[in-house]
């Protein structure tokens, strides 16, 4: 008998088994993101549009298209698909671990934990207008650390993280608006279209440390999947089939804060990604396993539509927060509405 | 391999539901744990699949201690099957089945021939193969359990424990996953326990039962040495007959009617 949609390859000893759809379905994600990153390096303000973009993109001679798009609009673009990446994967690892579609890093806290973490940054320097990236993943594991503190523990299926991370979450987004309202007008203005989530000004600076993050991190979440595949069954199952269930949970949630955390150390909150895509991804690939490439390329994708689309009409930029959350609130009534498939 | 329990003692909280609890469960036996609710038989399963830690005792297999083996190690040794075992949505049969192999495999040993022979036997011999390519949940009560057991057989152990495994069967059900379960055991050489609800069928299909009260081994033996109706009026409080069943000389329960409660009398009687 073969595992479902499975390419088993053997030699000797030594056996894999490949996702078939799954992987296919990567290939096509990451196709469709690499098309998008293009035409979010097409989209923009200036003379620099369209095709004259794209040339410039791909070695065109003009040197301010070039300046435009290899300084400005590139980077910004590789900036929102690592954050897409990272929130896509945190959020498939956090509803994988709760068992439930609706869990992510913001209901548990972490977001806005990271969100207290940069601004601090940002308010605490004389010259910054955006906050150090570092700061993401900090706020993040400290927002986390406090929640599983006040949870007493994780629990068998982390609902009760998840309650207490949805009260927390609250009380430390009425914080940020606090320190937000005692600023003066120019700076809070500067600073709160970083806290519903922009990409607004970010580039190499940010995408480069926060890449180098992903490319450590992804693969450690993929070495856990066939163990995330397992817990899917339950503690008991899980344990019955040799996965510590605890072990590997603890594991598979640093991991989801420490990409959120730096998802927002780059963008800020960027609402709903973290939970459409693993489910989006899930309707892709399949469920036979739980989709955790699938999951990073389709948040990567989602993130630079969004911001691409909040670049492409008039002069003004929406930012990329509140068209996630434009298209995710639809989003979400979706998959709470439709029954399983 | 020898599934060995001694001295275990366990607590929920402040409750103690175990208290020095000795079992010897033998290949090639199914043992049965019966006793009322709360009588702390779930618990001593969950103690020797380590799903609860026990305050006092041990639990060895083969020899060694459960706590002294890694996750893995111990999961390609003693199989469990969860009272109410929940699926990844939309789970196919073979999909379930395939997960059982999980013990046996790592990063560099995903799908091997064996995983694929132990899989396509336990699809067989739980007579599930031609459910392969149907969802779990699409499939009726019993024939979702015989999925799980083909899972637990696929995982290929000597020890196999099971929490109520014919629960929420209707009796054809019962019978049915009760009979692959003795062919677990006869067939391949396993060590197996359950604990169970129904007398008549634990006494039917166990080779041993063990009835326990108030975290207390009562009983220990064969079925039909053990089972009389003093048994039963320890482990529950009622009153019934043990008869030899006319068919295999099993034991069967009947309890007896309670007077007071005799709706059928009450009915027939006119009112004084």
């Amino acid at each position: 008998m073969r595992p479902p949609d499975a390419l088993v390859l053997r030699a000797g000893r030594l056996s894999l088994a490949l996702p078939k759809r799954g992987t296919l379905v990567a290939i096509g994600i990451a196709v469709l993101l690499a098309a998008a990153i293009v035409a979010s390096v097409a989209v923009g303000n200036g003379r620099t549009v369209g095709w004259r973009a794209v040339e410039a993109l791909f070695g065109g001679e003009n040197p301010f298209a070039r300046r435009t798009v290899h300084t400005y609009r590139l980077p910004r673009a590789l900036a929102g698909a690592v954050a897409g990446a990272a929130l896509g994967l945190a959020g498939c690892l956090t509803q994988t671990l709760a068992r439930n579609r609706l869990a992510t890093p913001d209901l548990a806290g972490v977001n806005d934990g990271a969100t207290v973490g940069v601004l601090v940054t940002v308010l605490g320097s004389t010259t910054a207008t955006i906050g150090a990236w570092w700061a993401g993943p900090l706020g993040a594991i400290a927002a986390a650390a406090l929640v599983v503190l006040i949870a007493g523990g994780m629990g068998p299926t982390g609902y009760r993280v998840l309650v207490v991370g949805l009260a927390l979450s609250v009380t430390i987004d009425a914080v940020t608006e606090l320190v937000l309202a005692r600023q003066p007008i120019d700076v809070a203005r500067g600073v709160w279209g970083w806290t519903i989530g922009s990409l607004n000004a970010r580039g190499y600076d940010v995408a480069v440390p926060v890449g180098l993050g992903l490319a450590v991190l992804v693969p450690l979440a993929l070495l856990a999947s066939r163990r995330l595949n397992v817990l899917r069954y339950g503690d008991e199952t899980a344990t019955g089939l040799g996965v510590h269930p605890g072990r590997w949970r603890l594991y598979a949630l640093t991991i989801a804060v420490l990409l959120a955390g730096l998802a927002v150390g780059v963008g800020g909150p960027i609402a709903f990604t973290a939970m459409a895509a693993p489910v989006l991804a899930a309707r892709l690939a399949g469920n036979i396993r739980v989709p955790v490439l699938a999951s990073a390329l389709t948040g990567a994708l989602l993130v630079v539509c969004a911001d691409t689309l909040g670049r492409a009409f008039g002069p003004v930029e929406v930012p990329v927060g509140v068209l996630a959350g434009l298209l995710g609130g639809p989003f979400l009534l979706w998959v709470l509405l439709s029954g399983k498939d | 391999m020898q599934l060995l329990v001694e001295g275990l003692s366990a607590a929920h909280g402040p409750r103690r539901v175990l208290s020095e609890v000795d079992l010897t469960a033998s290949p090639g036996t199914v043992t049965a744990i019966v006793g009322p609710n709360g009588c702390g038989k779930s618990t001593l399963l969950r103690c020797a699949a380590r799903l609860h830690r026990p305050d006092a005792g041990r639990v060895t297999l083969g020899g060694t201690d459960i706590r002294r083996r890694t996750p893995r190690a111990l999961a390609r040794d003693l199989a469990l099957l969860p009272q109410q075992p929940t699926a990844p949505e939309a789970i196919t049969v073979r999909g379930l089945v395939a997960h059982g192999r999980h013990p046996h495999q790592g990063l560099f040993r995903q799908w091997s021939r064996e995983d694929e022979d132990a899989a396509r036997e336990a699809l067989e011999a739980a007579g599930v193969a031609d459910l392969a390519d149907r969802r779990l949940d699409r499939l009726s009560g019993g024939q979702r359990q015989r999925c799980w057991l083909a899972m637990i057989l696929a995982q290929a152990t000597p020890v196999v424990l099971l929490d109520e495994p014919t629960s929420a069967l209707d009796l054809g059900h019962q019978v049915e996953v009760l009979s692959l379960i003795r062919r677990i055991a006869a067939g391949r050489n396993a060590t197996v326990v359950m604990v169970v609800h129904d007398l008549s069928a634990a006494a039917r299909y166990a080779d041993r039962l063990v009835a326990m009260a108030d975290g207390r081994v009562l009983a220990d033996g064969v079925p039909r040495a053990v089972l009389t109706g003093e048994l039963v009026k320890r482990l529950y409080g009622i009153e019934a007959d043990v008869l030899s069943a006319p068919g295999d000389g099993a034991s069967v329960i009947v309890p007896r009617q309670d007077p007071g409660t005799d709706t059928s009398s009450t009915v027939n009687k006119p009112t004084r």
